[in-house]
């Protein structure tokens, strides 16, 4: 029984700069486990546990998602293996992109029963890759999941929907995206990190996968820094609490917002 | 030329420019789960211009097929209600029905069973994906979207040759216009998914785009108990509230519907009350249309406050109190 974890190796946008150009700037951002993977690893870790399952981590990205640091941070997790498709051709890949990377990845994996992913990216937060993954595979995807019991081949989940949860039964291999929340992912120790170090890895050659040609071909024609509302950035003094309130009830009652 | 909300943003659609003139067809999919909020979708797939047809591939059950029907689209394709099963098991009927009538554009909604049809439908076209469209503009051979990337810090202007689709805000469920259209059923052997037992949510659901003040809550606040004190505020300033994600998943003092940023809502009301909030850029990005944005915040150095109008910094429990008796 095999279980598989997409997860991914990025930045998050609040360390990166924007140029008057548009163009993002990252070289003062620091790589790591994108924010929501753990909470992913964590929930794969404990269904691998119960049903005695292999689980392999999986990323696919650009040059940097598979040096010994990074694949160590995933290993170190509790993930088993992992197997790492790093090409200078996946920077800025879109959502489709990746998805068919990382289907072609679990293809070639094989007999995988099932794969989770975090809730969404702390970079482009699409949610889309673990949607367009289970197309590819053609197999259903659920997100929001909270929980995960059961077998694969018999699995019970429980998920978040508008309103409410609810409890599913998956029969086949499935996708399953977790929420933000599904469970705290614990701190690794030095004894996960030394472990994590003896944990094999497979690189993958990009062009090894059998990765169906998109119908689509994106060019990007153009950057710009969005246009932001501009602010007062005014500071009222609050010395006094009950002016500063009269001060502040005042000032949104001229422009309106009262 | 029009409006619309797309993306936390009022933006000029104004797309409605066929290169080639007058005659080109630009067949646009909308794909639809359980629920029919797709104003929003409706309005976009029309202004891509030409003399194209709108259709919409239901997964929902058949009153969410009627109401799509009578919404002004084309075509409505249903794919029944496998018996137990939720909207994500259609997702092969779904997938065929675009992919045997391939459109140049599919759109989708934001919550999570439309989210898992948009990508059953884009992994059956070989479609591009995108997610934070501002606009569209169609020509005779490509697409083009001005897509904001990275947590809306820069605006891409991406060309695709070939499909897309376009994960977009629903918007709200479309009023009925004229006589509407047959509703068109295929089966296709749906995904082993039942759904064994619903559990309705502890909180009240919430529209926060309908508010014109709302008050986000942030760490700032200590306990659950003290939503009280924001409670009075709300009252006396008639807000809705809402809170940084973290309060909602996590501490889960409210409903996830309530929680503002990238992966949550995105509003534009009069007025943003920021309390106890630290100002990620997560966060703040589905707020900058806010017309007045407030921060309370007992951290000088807060992030939040080189992105609002007013700045208090201080205690947020004595100036709540404070302002709320001022509003009384």
């Amino acid at each position: 029984m095999k279980i598989v974890v997409a997860y991914k190796w990025t930045s998050d946008p609040e360390e990166a700069t924007v140029g008057a150009d548009g163009v993002v700037n990252w070289s003062r951002a620091r790589p790591g486990i994108s924010t929501y993977d753990p909470v992913a690893i964590e929930v794969a870790r404990g269904l691998a546990a119960a049903t005695s399952a292999e689980l392999i981590g999986v990323t696919v990205g650009a040059k940097g998602v598979g040096t010994p640091l990074a694949a160590k941070a995933a290993l170190s997790r509790g993930l088993d293996r992992a197997v790492i498709v790093e090409d200078d051709s996946l920077k800025g890949a879109g959502q489709a992109e990746l998805a068919a990377v990382v289907a072609a990845v679990v293809r070639r994996i094989g007999d995988v029963d099932l794969v989770i992913t975090g809730d969404s990216s702390v970079d482009v937060a699409a949610k889309m890759v673990p949607t367009v993954l289970a197309g590819e595979l053609g197999w259903p995807a659920v997100a929001e999941v909270t929980d995960v019991t059961g077998q694969p081949g018999a699995l019970r989940v429980g998920r978040a929907v508008p309103g409410g949860a609810q409890v599913l039964e998956i029969s086949g291999p499935a996708v399953l995206a977790t929420s933000a929340d599904a469970t705290t992912p614990h701190v690794p120790g030095m004894k996960d990190l030394l472990a994590a170090g003896k944990k094999p890895v497979e690189h993958v050659d990009l062009a090894a996968l059998d990765v169906p040609a998109s119908s689509a071909v994106m060019t990007i024609t153009g950057r710009a820094r969005p246009a932001r509302k501009e602010r007062k950035h005014q500071l009222l003094d609050t010395s006094d609490p009950a002016e500063a309130a009269a001060e502040l009830v005042k000032a949104l009652r001229e422009v309106g917002a009262l | 030329m029009r409006c619309d909300w797309v993306h936390g943003y009022w933006v000029h659609w104004q797309w409605v420019r066929c290169e080639k003139g007058f005659g080109m067809s630009v067949n646009a999919w909308i794909v639809v789960g359980d629920q029919p909020a797709i104003g929003n979708l409706i309005t976009v797939a029309r202004s891509l211009g030409g003399d194209g047809t709108i259709a919409a591939v239901v997964a929902g059950p058949r009153a969410v097929a009627e109401t799509v029907a009578a919404s002004g689209v084309d075509r409505v394709v249903w794919c029944g209600t496998p018996d137990g099963s939720p909207a994500e098991a259609s997702a092969p009927a779904v997938a065929e029905a675009v992919a045997a009538d391939p459109p140049r554009v599919v759109l989708g909604g934001r919550n999570p069973g439309d989210r898992v049809l948009l990508g059953a439908a884009a992994a059956a076209l070989h479609a591009a994906v995108l997610t934070g469209a501002r606009s569209v503009t169609v020509g005779a051979d490509t697409v083009t979207v001005v897509n904001a990337v990275y947590g809306d810090i820069s605006d891409e202007t991406v060309e695709i040759s070939g499909p897309v689709a376009l994960l977009l805000d629903g918007g709200s469920v479309p009023a009925a216009s004229g006589a509407g259209v047959p509703i068109e059923e295929v089966t296709a052997t749906p995904y082993g998914v039942k759904v064994l037992e619903t559990i309705p949510s502890e909180f009240e659901e919430v529209d926060l785009n309908a508010a014109q003040r709302v008050i986000g809550v942030g760490r700032g606040l200590k306990a659950k108990e003290d939503l009280s004190l924001i409670e009075a505020l709300a009252a006396a300033l008639k807000a809705e509230i809402a809170c940084s994600r973290p309060v909602a998943e996590g501490l889960n003092w409210m409903g996830k519907d309530r929680y503002i940023g990238s992966s949550g809502a995105r509003i534009s009301p009069q007025l943003y009350l920021a309390v106890g909030i630290s100002g990620q850029l997560q966060h703040m990005v589905g707020v900058t249309g806010a017309e007045t944005i407030v921060a309370i915040n007992s951290d000088p150095n807060a992030a939040v406050f080189a992105q609002t109008d007013y700045g208090l910094v201080g205690d947020l429990y004595e100036l709540v109190a404070e302002i709320t008796s001022v509003l009384k």
